[in-house]
């Protein structure tokens, strides 16, 4: 249960910043436009979208890290598989299980690193700000240049996106140990799932 | 030693079937951790500072714009235009998915994307019209791989970003910079063409001597109904390259206007993609870009170790202490990327490889733009040839062709590559030629 609803989370987020982003940007873009045609241009002018390159990037950044772990739950993430392809099946087994879960304590450590990094940035005065707890002389983070963002708010998505896609890893590792299976996507194409799974080929 | 160390790490982690991203980043870890005192906390931002770039972006846009593209019913409409006008020479057909690849590959900025939507009408339609599934498949495998060649290409915006701010140094002791997206966007169109070019004579070559079946001729009306029907498709290609080159654009933002551009034609131009089915567009143009992004983000962190410890200065001191010359330095270049081809996709080798050897070739005297030009050219070839070459398993699951069929399918065209590749490797001039027309280059 809990399960699903954190599937369709994952999704929903990607989809929406993919496509939020390229709005954002061609808004700008537009609007860049506008300011050079005349009678339009006193309006466009007011409006400001300097922020719009910044946030594109940060929604991307954050796509990135979640939809890192979406891969891991879809397959998408390529790798040499070469030798695994070579070794007897019972082999093999330890090979994947193996890569599984080092890219859990990969993904485990830039969590626990990402987390002291946010933490130090500016996360621990914000929380001891808001419950208005003794603050010492911990410093109050930096801003992100043009949406004054405390840049601790947009680097989350660092121990945020690596704990769950080390979960992923976790969770696809328990997955094989019990049935032996590891997802894998097509050839990154969309839509043509069926035509393209190389089900016959041997590949993976 | 410590060369050794980082490389055999790297090795010994990718062959256990690990996403290549996660063994880049193990490595560094492992080598930071164990070896060195460089501070962690410096990898944690980098794993957020490494991709924060506008130019990166480019990267998702250029790939939403490729999905919506794959479904809207452009491919479908360039390939009609293609063959009407090309359709009844020998290997019509054949000649006509070429041409529909070329023009395909300048829309969108992948291999794969093309070889899917150009194959997937392409291939059925030949082996209706009597031509053996081996020669279709050979033909699109093949001219797909035009699509990291002509602009706008994700590799060569992937090579951009890999070399990016490397200062290297001349072999006169001069500052080289990197090359910018839109130089290798437009270096990209001569090779491109000369390609496109040798690959129809090979189709046409060997449909002529096979004697495979043409098309009947089509008349001019016809091909002016075929020309209005793709004209908005062909419209893409002006908004991204003209967009660029007038300088209107600033490549990433191009890529976000094809990527709404093309959301437009597919839904309300051509109506062949459902508003529907748009959020799965979007969720799987997510999921890919994605998986570059963490690629790209894990292989900063490994050439921000390979500077540290460097090792790039390291290896060209060593080549030139060995009196490699340039013509050895190219072909070992070639080897090593084809090399590299059989095990690992083209993003992940460009993203590896190029910070490594950009040094390199930058102290032979090879120029920047040049040399990421000849790295997409080889991973063309990779493309196109087993156990990874990512358009045969696409034209696999198009055609139901076993791989070794279809390695044997493509050889013919595959050889055509290569000795395009040696013309591509030793001419610079054919490279630098256009830029240095427009002045983009030096």
């Amino acid at each position: 249960m809990f399960n699903r609803i954190l599937n369709h989370l994952e999704e929903w987020l990607i989809t929406f910043l993919i496509g939020a982003a390229t709005l954002v940007i061609f808004m700008a873009v537009v609007h860049r436009f506008l300011s050079g045609v005349p009678y339009i241009q006193d309006y466009a002018v007011r409006l400001d979208v300097s922020w719009a390159q910044e946030l594109c990037i940060y929604m991307f950044v954050w796509m990135a890290k979640f939809g890192a772990a979406y891969g891991v739950r879809n397959g998408t993430h390529v790798g040499v598989d070469v030798l695994v392809r070579q070794l007897p099946p019972e082999k093999a087994k330890w090979l994947v299980l193996f890569g599984l879960l080092a890219g859990a304590l990969f993904t485990g450590v830039v969590a626990t690193l990402g987390a002291h990094f946010v933490w130090e940035n500016g996360f621990h005065f914000a929380l001891f700000h808001t419950l208005g707890l003794e603050l010492g002389d911990v410093p109050e983070g930096p801003t992100s240049p043009d949406m004054e963002l405390p840049t601790w708010i947009a680097y989350s998505c660092v121990p945020l996106g690596s704990s769950l896609m080390s979960f992923r890893f976790l969770q696809v590792a328990w997955h094989f140990w019990h049935t032996g299976e590891v997802p894998h996507a097509s050839h990154a194409v969309a839509g043509i799932e069926e035509e393209t799974t190389p089900a016959a080929g041997g590949h993976p | 030693m410590n060369t050794l160390i980082i490389f055999s790490l790297l090795v010994v982690l990718m062959l256990t079937g690990m996403p290549i991203s996660i063994s880049l980043g193990l490595t560094v870890l492992t080598f930071l951790f164990t070896m060195t005192d460089v501070p962690m906390a410096a990898v944690a931002l980098k794993l957020f500072t490494g991709i924060e770039k506008f130019e990166i972006m480019a990267i998702p846009f250029f790939i939403l714009a490729g999905n919506f593209l794959t479904h809207g019913g452009v491919a479908k409409r360039m390939i009609n235009f293609c063959t009407s006008m090309i359709g009844h020479w020998y290997g019509g057909m054949g000649l006509a998915g070429v041409l529909a690849c070329a023009l395909f590959a300048a829309i969108s900025g992948s291999s794969v994307a093309t070889v899917v939507a150009v194959g997937s009408i392409m291939l059925p339609a030949m082996v209706k019209q009597g031509y053996p599934k081996e020669f279709g498949a050979g033909v699109i495998a093949t001219s797909g791989a035009l699509g990291i060649l002509f602009p706008p290409s994700i590799n060569l915006v992937i090579y951009a970003i890999a070399t990016a701010g490397m200062n290297g140094i001349g072999p006169n002791g001069e500052a080289v910079s990197s090359a910018s997206v839109g130089q290798l966007f437009l270096a990209g169109i001569v090779p491109g063409l000369c390609l496109s070019f040798l690959l129809g004579v090979t189709t046409w070559w060997r449909a002529k001597k096979l004697d495979y079946p043409r098309m009947p001729k089509a008349t001019w009306r016809e091909r002016y109904q075929a020309f209005r029907d793709c004209m908005w498709g062909l419209l893409l290609i002006v908004v991204v390259i003209g967009g660029i080159y007038s300088g209107k654009f600033t490549p990433t933002e191009a890529a976000a206007m094809a990527a709404v551009y093309a959301f437009f034609i597919s839904v309300f131009v051509y109506k062949d993609l459902k508003l529907s089915d748009v959020p799965k567009s979007l969720l799987s143009a997510a999921a890919m870009s994605s998986m570059l992004l963490y690629i790209i983000t894990n292989a900063v962190l490994f050439s921000f170790l390979m500077t540290s410890e460097q090792i790039p200065q390291a290896m060209a001191a060593w080549m030139t202490a060995q009196g490699f010359g340039l013509v050895a330095f190219l072909l070992l270049v070639n080897v090593i990327l084809l090399a590299a081809g059989n095990f690992m996709d083209p993003a992940a080798i460009v993203l590896i490889m190029a910070p490594i050897l950009f040094p390199v070739a930058v102290k032979m005297g090879i120029h920047p733009v040049h040399f990421g030009i000849l790295m997409a050219v080889n991973m063309e070839v990779g493309l196109c040839h087993p156990p990874v070459g990512l358009n045969l398993y696409v034209a696999s699951g198009i055609t139901k062709m076993g791989i070794s069929e279809l390695t044997v399918a493509v050889w013919p065209w595959l050889k055509t590559m290569i000795g395009f590749l040696l013309v591509v490797t030793f001419w610079p001039s054919l490279t630098l030629w256009l830029p240095r027309l427009l002045g983009m280059v030096n």
